[in-house]
């Protein structure tokens, strides 16, 4: 158990970056991320219970499995001008819930679980919403938490969705 | 009202003259006719050999709307059997991989072997008594052949498709830049992407059939994202650049040798197929090792695509004409070291992946390109389809119908010519004939 | 298989042990049980009845797993030793007769009385 303090801390810190990527203001969005950051969304299987290979694993496919740099690349398409599935804009809507926190054997480390709702409107009729739980390792910096490593685990096995054009 | 027996529509007059018939892509009628006779009678990729590695291996996929159940059996050979039990229907295999002893109906327990046969029911006594139950004929019905082309299982369910190879026909030569292109072979690399789109199943294949003319534009964002400038102009006069069909099978190429690969943005990728070219030019000659991860995409028909440098191999599952699921997979070569293998993994999915920065612009465009026949009188405008109609050639060393230029229509022509030619024909003898 | 049945009294010859290496089974048909399973787990040999409890399935067909039998067509799971079903759909156990490797031969006691000894 960590103190209502830094329970309190987290919570604004998700919320924010939450509300950064509501407003697609990506180049903040990477600033809130430690530069030897992990972002990992792994693809998601349909596999039995005894299957001792698991629903997903790191050698596998994935929807992101990033260094910093490679965020910062999907960021570059984002804001072209010619990335014209961003034009008209995506109603972003970014839930953030069922916070926890924890201590780690890292001094200055924190272990997030949340539950991730993402909601995308696009076009005249179009939306998307998906479902997954967060795992982070949030980092106190001079600069305040930043992110470590997360991994976001989706809730489907088939994305009902035609592409994932967001972050969680 | 039903459209889908329309000699005319199903000759899509006018597609010699480049133009289409928009109800292709919206009619209820149109649907089901491809799913009796595309689906239920091309040979449909199903597996590549490396996802059964061991007796038990399984997976479920789709063809047509038939789910399948794929198996590597105690023998080692490969077995597919629809995945719907004989007693009520129900899946048999509720997973989408994994290894098995054999599966087991969750509705009343009957029993089947990797070999498909009934092995056992449950309360066995009842069924002893009955005359008319007899477990040999109550097996998993399998498809009708299956066979495999270097790595890749394919299956048919009408015993009376010609043989894979004959199906394939010349266009071998082609998939062999990609399959044989090292002495190892290939393999995919773990795990599988699924993902939904609004789309006709067709506006995706024959994207991958022949659309080159769409990578600068819509991929722009793509382009400037991974190799910080945008996709170089394909259309010059002089373009030493193709598109060879047969059979309705289709790839579009440029002879750039890495201009796929490059997109990926990763040396590991570009010093490996550097280090290789001359390996692969003794191996296949020096046209084919410059096509290996060149700006290029292929269709095998009808519904198997792939991207030579980027290696995303996928499936366009139709779920309803306006509906498909598509999904996908990283080839590599087995002998690759494992770094590059992993390179290729991550560049495909920073690409091709639904979060990959190429495919994001390509779903919203195939959507409403779908969605709009709803109207109809859009529904009556015919869509123009005529780029490069007079760009046949004859090629010293390309098999197959070839096309003088990348940015053309000439494989997507092809593609549609092949679906009507069988959406018409009643038997694999009358499609001969229509040729 | 039958052929290499042998009287010996009450005891009953069933194979050679060399037919049966380490982790593998074999059914034997026999005239006073019917068939039987011989099952080499890691050296010590048991005999059962062959015929799973459930559905009438040959367990000489299914899986060795440790000192488990596992039923190839509903994975009923049998302990060796004991014949104590271990999992669904097994409710019944499974007959288990006192055997010995004797001169290189698997040796069972397979009368009547034997069995109700065992279960």
């Amino acid at each position: 158990m960590t103190s209502a303090e830094v329970y309190w801390e987290v919570h604004a810190f998700l919320a924010y970056e939450a509300r950064l990527l509501d407003e697609e203001r990506y180049p903040e969005w990477l600033d809130l991320f430690c530069d030897d950051a992990h972002y990992w969304v792994p693809g998601v299987e349909n596999r039995g219970r005894a299957d001792t290979e698991g629903s997903y694993a790191p050698s596998r496919m994935a929807y992101f499995d990033d260094t910093l740099d490679d965020l910062r690349r999907r960021v570059v398409r984002f804001t072209a001008p010619t990335a014209w599935a961003e034009d008209p804009a995506t109603r972003h809507l970014h839930v953030v819930s069922n916070i926890e926190v924890e201590d780690t054997d890292t001094a200055g480390e924190l272990l997030v679980r949340s539950v991730i709702v993402n909601h995308r409107g696009q076009g005249d009729i179009d939306s998307a919403t998906l479902y997954g739980r967060r795992e982070d390792v949030l980092r106190r910096t001079p600069e305040g938490l930043r992110i470590a490593r997360r991994l976001v685990v989706l809730r489907h096995a088939v994305l009902p969705a035609k592409n994932i054009n967001t972050f969680f | 009202m039903t459209t889908g027996t329309d000699p005319e529509l199903l000759s899509l007059c006018g597609l010699d003259d480049g133009w289409l018939d928009r109800r292709v892509f919206w009619d209820q009628a149109v649907y089901e006719l491809e799913l009796e006779r595309i689906f239920a009678r091309c040979w449909l990729f199903v597996a590549h050999e490396s996802q059964l590695p061991k007796p038990g291996s399984f997976l479920t996929t789709w063809m047509g709307e038939d789910n399948v159940l794929v198996v590597r059996r105690r023998d080692g050979s490969i077995g597919a059997y629809l995945n719907s039990c004989p007693h009520r229907g129900n899946r048999v295999c509720t997973a989408e991989a994994g290894t098995a002893r054999g599966f087991v109906c969750n509705y009343h327990g009957w029993s089947f072997g990797l070999d498909g046969t009934l092995n056992g029911v449950h309360e066995s006594a009842a069924y002893g008594r009955e005359p008319t139950f007899d477990q040999a004929r109550l097996g998993l019905t399998p498809v009708a052949r299956l066979d495999t082309y270097k790595g890749l299982v394919f299956a048919t369910f009408d015993p009376d498709a010609p043989p894979l190879r004959d199906y394939l026909g010349e266009f071998t030569y082609y998939l062999d830049v990609m399959l044989d292109n090292d002495a190892g072979g290939t393999e995919f690399a773990g795990g599988s992407i699924k993902s939904v789109l609004g789309c006709n199943w067709k506006i995706a294949a024959e994207n991958f059939a022949g659309d080159a003319l769409h990578a600068g534009w819509t991929h722009a964002s793509g382009a400037e994202a991974m190799i910080g400038r945008g996709v170089a102009e394909l259309g010059a006069d002089d373009a030493d650049s193709y598109h060879v069909n047969a059979h309705g099978h289709c790839w579009e190429f440029n002879l750039d040798g890495v201009g796929n690969a490059a997109t990926l943005g990763d040396k590991r990728i570009m010093n490996y197929l550097r280090e290789n070219q001359e390996r692969v030019a003794e191996r296949l000659g020096e046209l084919r090792a410059r096509m290996v991860g060149s700006i290029s995409s292929v269709n095998v028909f009808p519904n198997f695509s792939f991207l030579p440098g980027q290696n995303t191999f996928r499936t366009w599952q139709p779920k309803g004409p306006h509906r498909t699921e598509l999904h996908t997979w990283v080839l590599v070569n087995r002998n690759a070291p494992p770094e590059v293998k992993d390179a290729w993994r991550k560049g495909a999915m920073m690409t091709f992946s639904p979060s990959g920065v190429f495919e994001m612009d390509d779903g919203e465009n195939w959507e409403l390109a779908t969605r709009s026949n709803q109207g109809v009188v859009t529904r009556r405008q015919r869509l123009y389809y005529g780029l490069g109609s007079d760009t046949a050639i004859d090629h010293p060393e390309l098999p197959g119908n070839v096309h003088r230029g990348q940015i053309n229509d000439a494989n997507q022509r092809a593609f549609y010519r092949r679906w009507s030619q069988l959406l018409r024909a009643a038997t694999w003898d009358d499609l001969e004939k229509t040729r | 298989m039958r052929s290499d049945v042998t009287d010996r009294g009450c005891r009953t010859v069933l194979c050679r042990l060399a037919d049966v290496p380490p982790g593998r089974m074999l059914r034997v048909v026999t005239e006073e049980a019917g068939p039987v399973l011989v099952a080499n787990v890691d050296g010590t040999v048991h005999v059962t009845d062959d015929t799973c409890t459930h559905a009438e399935a040959s367990l000489s067909d299914g899986d060795l797993e440790g000192d488990r039998v596992v039923c190839p067509v509903h994975w009923a799971e049998f302990d060796l030793a004991s014949g104590r079903p271990l999992c669904f759909p097994a409710t019944r156990p499974l007959t288990v007769y006192p055997a010995a490797v004797e001169d290189g031969h698997v040796v069972a006691h397979l009368a009547p009385s034997a069995q109700e000894a065992s279960s």
